[in-house]
């Protein structure tokens, strides 16, 4: 397996454990109520949790707001699909307008409304996070592999240069 | 070639920036977006380091970002923890009450102009108030450091990376590609 495919891997499986954790939260509150408050306790700085805002499963709300469920969740279906429209080994990075433009309807979301113009329903908070979500893997991927393997051949070169000064 | 910019004068200004953002109640509502605070300091450091670099410097590199954003969010956990500490001893329940009945009155203007559902509103200040009890515990305050130095890094790693696909010099820097 290349260095590449080890840190996509690895990445993947850190997401999916955030997103497993989002939905364990709710699942396990009959019967580990415990466990239940402290993934609720954990994601709590990061979101707002609240229950109007939030998608259910079985009467509890998930551990993150609709939005937030949107943006994980969207982000780790892309990222799983990511080596299947891009090539990993490939740094390069999409153009920034996209970015903006995926960014563009949860921006309007909020500001019609805090303004009142219109209020935002569950729908198109959901929505407007899946946007943002499923664009983020493809600026955050190539450059995380690149820091990677650059750190790698670092501790390599340190690596050999230490060895060099041993065998001397 | 001429060195590279010293990574931690950004790490600590960044660093204070989220610890602030993240740690005075009130405005550490910005977190409750996705830790959109921690994001934007991690976003924040990549654009003040690349602010640093000048001609006959090696380029910018991805893992300068992840180095940075690494340093910026374990600042900014301390800080953030320091930050809520420091108010909470210094002001007490003054600074905390004033904050709740500050943030009462906007949320329910927010109500009255249809914005906010009223038992929504209701909702948010019960949360407010949660969290305003928590800070007062040690338990919570440990346990609140314990959290945020898992998840800041994180965020504001994240938050660097995007700085560097958004800042990042017109050329990327040759790397080998180890298989």
């Amino acid at each position: 397996m290349s260095d590449s495919k080890k840190v996509y891997s690895a990445f993947l499986v850190l997401v999916a454990t955030w997103c497993a954790g989002i939905i364990l939260a709710p699942l396990l509150e009959p019967s580990e109520p415990r466990i239940s408050s402290l993934l609720y306790s954990f994601y709590a700085p990061i979101c707002h949790q609240i229950d109007g805002r939030s998608l259910h499963i079985d009467g509890a709300k998930l551990a993150v707001c609709a939005r937030c469920s949107g943006i994980y969740f969207s982000f780790l279906i892309s990222l799983l699909l990511y080596p299947v429209v891009h090539r990993l080994a490939s740094p390069a990075i999409p153009n920034r307008r996209w970015l903006s433009i995926a960014l563009l309807p949860m921006a309007v979301d909020v500001f019609l409304n805090v303004t009142g113009i219109h209020p935002s329903s569950i729908l198109t908070r959901t929505f407007t996070g899946i946007c943002f979500g499923a664009v983020l893997p493809f600026y955050l991927l190539p450059p995380l592999l690149e820091a990677v393997t650059q750190l790698q051949t670092r501790l390599h070169l340190r690596g050999g240069l230490l060895y060099a000064r041993k065998a001397q | 070639m001429l060195e590279k910019p010293n990574k931690l004068r950004v790490a600590l200004i960044s660093g204070v920036v989220i610890g602030a953002v993240s740690g005075i109640p009130g405005i550490s509502l910005i977190n409750c977006c996705c830790c959109a605070g921690v994001w934007l300091g991690g976003l924040m450091a990549m654009y003040l380091y690349k602010q640093q670099f000048t001609e006959g410097m090696a380029p910018m590199e991805s893992s300068d970002a992840l180095i940075l954003g690494l340093m910026s969010g374990v600042v900014g956990a301390f800080v953030a923890t320091l930050t809520s500490v420091f108010i909470l001893l210094v002001f007490g329940p003054v600074e905390a009450e004033f904050v709740k009945s500050v943030f009462e009155k906007f949320v329910e203007r927010l109500a009255e102009s249809g914005s906010v559902p009223s038992d929504l509103a209701d909702q948010l200040k019960d949360q407010l108030d949660q969290s305003i009890r928590d800070s007062a515990r040690i338990s919570g305050i440990f346990g609140n450091l314990f959290i945020t130095l898992i998840v800041f890094p994180i965020f504001a790693i994240l938050g660097a990376l995007l700085g560097y696909a958004i800042f990042r010099p017109k050329t990327p820097p040759q790397t080998t590609q180890a298989q």
